[in-house]
């Protein structure tokens, strides 16, 4: 029976991919410089292997989206990232976590400055109880002291980046709290990026989100990513195909294929992707 | 008991009462209706018993009663302020002294200790706040007022006892007992409180929220001092205030190490009262119907206006959360 579904599966590869040509086909990924690299990665919750033997690379400029049935690892791994995990007892990690050459799972790592250097935003917004400016000023605060002006030019840059700033300009001193789900989350990402981090870490960042504000922020992806390294854990396979240069499966805590977008929706290799994608589980 | 107006409401309403029948439904809605209103008819007896028990304290002595000091027997002359002014200040320190107390303890069990320290600390916090005052009061009396008097109170004297101003605040005899020594034991038996209602509102907090900002290179502190504090504000406030209120009614444990003396002095050191503490010591010797004995009632009336106040903060402040 199974067989079978995975025949007719095969049989017509255009019915689980014709979401991917709606992207401006980019040929294949010119492989930039790899920002992060893991190698030999493995992640444990208490008992509870989470992620084995994990290798990939982040390119630098590039959007790589992470995808994958619920409870897969695809969130462990960027909790991984940014060193999250070390928050809780009982979770650990063993192999490499390249940034930059540097591994930063060894022990002795600053996890401080790391968080400033690899941002991460959330599913849900998280803004702080402060006003619009003190949420994007809050991170630049702790790594940097600028007097007001470059202050000031730091937050507009940011909010202008994405594309807030003319909704908040005039009431920057408000509660965050009085924004909208959309615009909370782009001022979560602006306070992300206002501390000039290297790598952006993105968890579901849409996922509460209504379509219009999912475009914006889709939209803002794109210009990001000129500048940051970014990797985005995502539900939405039609997201993941206009977004990501690079996208991962992950199944059962292993990585069961990496590949440019369009190749991996058009022409996924294993058949645990084929199946994922053209929807028979997840 | 079918009198009731439980009795005839309930049975007035179709329900399958199924086992209990009828009748046992009746029987539980009036038993549940006049627990109820056994606790409304105890505190108007409670409040008018100290009203026209201390009518006629009030009615001689006036406004005047909050504000005289003198607490004279002998001549039959009364004033509130002494132990008003004594509950307020050991309240006072005992808060200035616990706030920061339960905070690092609320702090520790929900952001820094190790789950093998995280559950001991716990209880510990649990049991301190069920000991009973009386023994806090020996033990203050014992342990805490002879270290009061050969150690820290000297000390005191010596240092800031010189600095313009507050200096009078520790100056005098170092006799170990008074309002600073009655602060202090205050402090230790209001701490677990607002520490467990501290832990409760930090552990309310969204991990998300926390996550976000050790996200953005926070440390601890700055994670606590920066967002946890300005979310759990309001709550926290309404924790101190039900620390407050015990601190303001509290009787033994003060009436052990407060020294028992109505006079208002600037020094800390000097013996006070309370109003609590006072009414103790003094109700024997009060005879029915004396103006002493009222009062004594009118100083309970006062302290419940006190408590009542403070209980009403409290529940304004954490019902604003809930929001």
């Amino acid at each position: 029976m199974n067989d079978q579904i995975g025949q007719n599966a095969a049989a017509r590869p255009q019915q689980g991919v014709s979401f991917a040509q709606t992207r401006g086909a980019p040929q294949a990924l010119a492989p930039g410089r790899a920002m992060l690299s893991l190698r030999g990665l493995d992640f444990y919750y208490g008992a509870n292997h989470a992620l084995k033997n994990i290798s990939i690379d982040f390119p630098e400029q590039r959007v790589t989206g992470l995808i994958g049935p619920s409870g897969c690892g695809k969130s462990t791994l960027l909790r991984v990232m940014n060193r999250m995990y070390d928050l809780y007892p009982g979770q650990r990690a063993t192999g490499e976590v390249l940034l930059d050459g540097q591994n930063i799972i060894a022990p002795g790592t600053d996890t401080n400055a790391l968080r400033s250097r690899v941002g991460m935003v959330f599913q849900k917004p998280t803004p702080f109880p402060m006003s619009i400016f003190d949420n994007v000023a809050f991170g630049v605060r702790l790594h940097e002291s600028l007097d007001r002006a470059a202050m000031e030019a730091r937050i507009e840059d940011a909010l202008r980046r994405v594309a807030l700033w003319a909704e908040v300009k005039d009431r920057l001193r408000a509660p965050a709290a009085a924004l909208s789900g959309g615009q909370q989350q782009r001022l979560c990402i602006a306070r992300t990026i206002a501390t000039r981090p290297e790598v952006i870490l993105l968890d579901e960042p849409t996922s509460a989100l209504d379509p219009i504000s999912t475009a914006r922020i889709e939209e803002l992806l794109d210009e990001l990513k000129v500048e940051f390294t970014i990797a985005i854990v995502t539900h939405n396979l039609q997201q993941a195909a206009r977004c990501a240069d690079q996208v991962a499966f992950f199944y059962m805590g292993e990585l069961v294929e990496v590949a440019p977008a369009d190749r991996l929706f058009t022409a996924p290799r294993e058949k645990r992707t084929q199946d994922y994608i053209t929807g028979r589980f997840g | 008991m079918d009198a009731t107006p439980a009795g005839g409401r309930a049975g007035t309403r179709k329900v399958d009462t199924g086992l209990g029948g009828k009748l046992g439904d009746q029987l539980f809605a009036g038993i549940a209706w006049a627990a109820g209103i056994v606790v409304l008819l105890l505190i108007v007896g409670i409040i008018l018993v100290m009203l026209v028990g201390g009518s006629h304290a009030l009615q001689v002595f006036g406004v005047g009663f909050l504000t005289h000091a003198v607490w004279n027997p002998v001549v039959d002359h009364y004033g509130a302020a002494a132990p008003v002014f004594g509950t307020l200040v050991t309240s006072f320190i005992g808060l200035l002294v616990a706030v920061p107390l339960a905070f690092g303890v609320a702090f520790f069990l929900t952001e820094m200790a190790p789950g093998w320290l995280s559950q001991p600390v716990g209880t510990a916090v649990e049991l301190l706040a069920a000991v009973p005052s009386i023994i806090f009061g020996m033990w203050g009396f014992f342990v805490i007022v002879p270290v009061m008097a050969q150690d820290v109170q000297p000390a005191l004297i010596d240092t800031i006892g010189h600095a313009p101003i507050i200096g009078r605040l520790f100056s005098g005899a170092p006799f170990g007992t008074g309002l600073l020594t009655g602060g202090l034991i205050l402090a230790v038996m209001i701490t677990p409180f607002i520490a467990a209602v501290m832990r409760d509102v930090f552990n309310s907090m969204p991990a998300v929220l926390k996550e976000s900002a050790y996200g953005l290179g926070s440390t601890r502190w700055e994670v606590m001092r920066k967002v946890v504090m300005p979310w759990s504000r309001v709550a926290v406030s309404g924790g101190i205030m039900l620390g407050l209120g015990r601190a303001l009614g509290e009787t033994m444990a003060i009436t052990f190490v407060i020294g028992n003396s109505n006079r208002i002095g600037a020094s800390l050191f000097a013996p006070g009262n309370t109003i609590a503490s006072l009414i103790a010591l003094e109700f024997p010797e009060s005879p029915a119907g004396s103006l002493k004995l009222s009062a004594l009632l009118a100083l309970g009336l006062i302290l419940m206006v006190i408590s009542f106040i403070t209980l009403a903060c409290s529940r304004l402040l954490l019902r604003q959360r809930g929001n």
